[in-house]
């Protein structure tokens, strides 16, 4: 399945777009599409473990499965507030 | 039981009317009222800011808002809790995020703004960043950590 990921601050930059694209075999893991991005776009590679991951505007572990259509981002570290 | 929760959660682009975000909580049964307001300050690490922006991911940002009001409300009994978080550029010395809390007695209030602001810090997914006069560079909370 063809996966969306949405990109912030400074993972953005570092990736040079807002939202990366990615191929995933059915069946899956968050922690399969962060291997994947890593070795699709290596810049980002270091933020692999300091990032957390969103779907659908909660936040997901590394053992959920990727379900087509769920909108995926990538957190960087927070500082709001 | 208790008024209906009237409190507002929003994410805007312009300067937060603090004064409105203290009334949006009001209530005869609330004998006390706990307004935050986090500022821009014009240091960091030593370093001279002089402006900052905040990036959010907007609806999570305003689910993850929403929940935090959900929970103080299981922990400490709140009337209303309102939480304003502002994006974009903010000047020094502006309020970035208001949060107002009432409650029938103060320590709810003041326990349950304390609570909001320190869980906003960790989850919500907003980042700031700071420009210096020679660079910027998005915050690293892990990196020195911001004091309390």
């Amino acid at each position: 399945m063809n996966v969306t990921v949405r990109m912030f601050a400074a993972l953005r930059e570092a990736a040079g777009a807002d939202r990366l694209e990615v191929e995933l075999a059915q069946g899956a893991t968050f922690a399969h599409l962060l291997e994947r991005l890593a070795e699709q776009y290596p810049r980002l590679a270091p933020w692999k473990p300091h990032v957390r991951i969103a779907a659908n505007c909660e936040y997901v572990g590394l053992d959920a499965p990727v379900r087509p259509g769920d909108e995926i981002a990538l957190i960087p570290p927070v500082s709001g507030g | 039981m208790g008024a209906e929760s009237r409190g507002v959660v929003r994410i805007v682009q312009e300067k937060i009317d603090a004064g409105a975000v203290l009334k949006s909580v009001e209530d005869p049964s609330a004998g006390g009222i706990a307004l935050f307001v986090g500022a821009t300050r014009n240091q960091s690490h030593g370093r001279s800011v002089v402006a900052l922006e905040y990036e959010a991911y907007e609806p999570m940002a305003v689910a993850v808002l929403r929940s935090i009001v959900d929970e103080a409300r299981r922990r400490f009994g709140i009337v209303h809790m309102s939480i304003v978080h502002r994006t974009g550029r903010v000047a020094i010395g502006e309020a970035s995020v208001v949060i107002a809390a009432s409650a029938a007695h103060r320590n709810e209030a003041f326990g349950a703004c304390r609570f909001a602001i320190d869980t906003l810090k960790t989850s919500a997914p907003i980042w700031k960043k700071e420009f210096f006069a020679d660079g910027s560079a998005w915050v690293d909370p892990g990196a020195g950590g911001s004091a309390a």
